[in-house]
């Protein structure tokens, strides 16, 4: 714990109940810069409560997180997107009557002002970005197509691009490749693990074919609190872990 | 190249239609008709600001009517103020005032002998309200149909405020006897092509800026929050005001829409802040085309000339309700993005035919194109 000074992001005894269910208590979770942190735990571990909680969708009952060594858990969510947090959600959410390049476009916060962005046209500089984040998720084809026509990878992969393009420090991506077929899956693990020192991140993951080929660092959550952390193979040979996923057929198989 | 092409279209359908309504005059020599239609392009107006609000924010407003009586108000009162000393009792009061005994002109009432200051009031007033309401609510995440009824419920209020402050207010008669509106010497008779181009020229204002507030980032950005509003905060945008930006942009709009409206009508009444307009807005942008300001604008057009067609022939006198609302049922039920929908399907399935016809012809030249689309 006495890492968590100059870690990235640290949470600190956080809690947060919803009308008596805790669902997250005494969560104590270091992240550094540039890390890729796996996430992973049994159905209701509260690894998607803790992302809530870092990006403000839900406010902790008690605890603290910081980022970059500052408290952020009171600020609102766009105040809290703007210190550099993105989030990608587990049901993909794009913005579904616009184009591609339109959702990218928004994707690109560096200027959030109304009146800013009321004399901001389409055609300006972040056309290139643009493009070269649809080239990087092969949504390139797909710019001028309306986001509601893409298929459900395609679309998990909009809202990862989006992500990019909002370009933030650190990035929670919970469940990125759920419903990806088997090769979309690989390719999606590629794209991270070249993310890989440009941004941190700290990925939500069931599938664990997918976390053994990005992970570094795992941190296994059961019951609201952090079990186990460590590389792939120490926290499945942990015999803690074992039992919180006894019954569910063990870690692999979750 | 495709999104500029469209853009360039739809600005080009724009102007034909500000161009077409400005024309309007030259071929009609009739001031009862004019005065008619420029009554039609107000609620144009109207239709435009809550398309703005209900279509590309996704902000149903059912109290439109509200700001667009308090814009009505503003110059009623100014234009009341204009008629000193012929409709006035002693001191240059109203008429409506000397008879309900009051003897002083009320403060807020004093400002209004500058013309200029009404016409700021007539916009900034209602955009104020709005903004005030839409911090209340928006803050607070209200939305959808919630915010839909308080939008409703704030409008039965201020209704209910003009009626029962009739000493400043005229009540149930509202304000009437007005002078003419003049600026900068210019005279605008209700019953003539003047006050006909002014309508037309502050709905084509209106429609190009609102267009290019919906081209902006800033309207992207509101269209991308009635899509999902959530993802557009954790983007870092500070939702709540870009909503209530939308709001008080719309309300101003209704608000120049009222002033016209009293100019037009010659006078301000409680009932401009109706249910009946509100809902009859609602409807006019539905048959319209919610997500599309000109479609919004043509919908009123439509709905409001049938409507006066229908309620003054002899034929319809008694059943044209009932004919607005079955037209109203066919439009949600087989139109639901309105005629602006229609339009587009059918253009769309134009387009389609002519391009599927141009490779049959020339083969080289349809690959030479899916190749240019694949390499750019």
């Amino acid at each position: 714990m006495n890492s968590e000074s100059n870690s990235q992001l640290a949470l600190c005894d956080v809690s947060v109940s919803f009308g008596g269910f805790v669902a997250v208590s005494g969560l104590d979770l270091a992240v550094d810069r540039g890390e890729l942190r796996c996430l992973i735990g049994p159905n209701g571990a509260g690894k998607t409560t803790a992302l809530d909680l870092i990006c403000g969708k839900t406010r902790v009952s008690g605890g603290e997180i910081r980022f970059e060594g500052r408290p952020i858990h009171e600020l609102k969510e766009y105040e809290i997107a703007r210190a550099g947090i993105g989030r990608k959600f587990q049901v993909p959410s794009v913005f579904r009557e616009l184009t591609v390049r339109e959702n990218l476009q928004i994707g690109r916060s560096h200027h959030t002002g109304v009146f800013a962005n009321l004399v901001r046209f389409g055609g300006s500089t972040d056309d290139n970005e643009v493009e070269r984040l649809a080239e990087l998720v092969g949504l390139s084809d797909a710019l001028e197509m309306a986001a509601a026509h893409l298929s459900h990878g395609q679309t998990q992969w909009l809202e990862i691009a989006l992500i990019l393009a909002q370009d933030p420090a650190l990035i929670l991506m919970d469940e990125p490749t759920a419903g990806m077929t088997g090769q979309e899956t690989h390719k999606t693990a590629e794209l991270f693990n070249r993310l890989r020192g440009q941004h941190t991140l700290i990925v939500v993951e069931h599938d664990m074919g997918f976390v053994r080929d990005i992970a570094e660092t795992i941190s296994v959550m059961h019951q609201g609190k952090l079990l186990a952390e460590g590389t792939l193979d120490e926290v499945s040979s942990d015999q803690r872990v074992r039992e919180a996923y006894l019954g569910s057929g063990g870690i692999g198989h979750a | 190249m495709n999104l500029t092409g469209k853009s360039a279209q739809q600005t080009l359908l724009y102007g034909a239609f500000c161009v077409a309504i400005l024309l309007v005059p030259l071929f009609l020599d009739d001031a009862f008709l004019l005065n008619k239609y420029s009554r039609y392009l107000v609620f144009a107006m109207l239709a435009v600001a809550l398309s703005l609000s209900w279509g590309y924010a996704g902000i149903l407003n059912l109290g439109q009517a509200t700001t667009f009586g308090l814009g009505s108000y503003c110059m009623a009162m100014a234009l009341k103020l204009g008629t000193v000393p012929v409709h006035t009792g002693s001191d240059g009061l109203p008429d409506f005032m000397v008879w309900n005994n009051v003897t002083e002109l009320p403060w807020f009432w004093a400002p209004f002998h500058s013309m200029a200051f009404a016409l700021m009031a007539g916009i900034l007033v209602p955009a104020a309200f709005a903004a005030l309401l839409g911090w209340f609510m928006f803050r607070g995440r209200i939305t959808g149909v919630y915010a839909a009824i308080i939008t409703l419920a704030a409008m039965v209020v201020v209704n209910l405020v003009i009626i029962d402050q009739q000493r400043f207010t005229g009540g149930f008669n509202g304000i009437t006897d007005l002078a003419q509106f003049e600026v900068a010497g210019l005279a605008f008779d209700a019953y003539s092509s003047s006050t006909y181009y002014l309508v037309a020229f502050c709905l084509s204002a209106v429609l190009l800026l609102s267009l290019a507030i919906t081209r902006s980032k800033t309207g992207m950005i509101l269209q991308a929050i009635r899509d999902q509003e959530d993802r557009v905060r954790f983007f870092g945008y500070d939702v709540a005001l870009y909503k209530i930006f939308v709001f008080a942009v719309s309300a101003g709009i209704a608000g120049l829409a009222g002033m016209l409206y009293t100019i037009v009508m010659e006078f301000a009444s409680p009932t401009f802040l109706g249910v009946p307009l509100s809902l009859s807005v609602v409807i006019w942008v539905a048959v319209g085309g919610r997500q599309s300001l000109l479609g919004a604008a043509i919908g009123a057009l439509i709905v409001t000339g049938v409507q006066g067609a229908l309620s003054e022939s002899e034929t319809f006198l008694e059943s044209w309700m009932l004919i607005m609302g079955g037209l109203f049922v066919l439009v949600v039920l087989f139109l639901p993005k309105g005629i602006a929908g229609a339009f587009e399907m059918l253009a769309a399935l134009f387009l389609r035919r002519s391009a599927a016809k141009v490779p049959s012809v020339s083969q080289p030249a349809g690959e030479a194109i899916t190749h240019g689309e694949g390499a750019s």
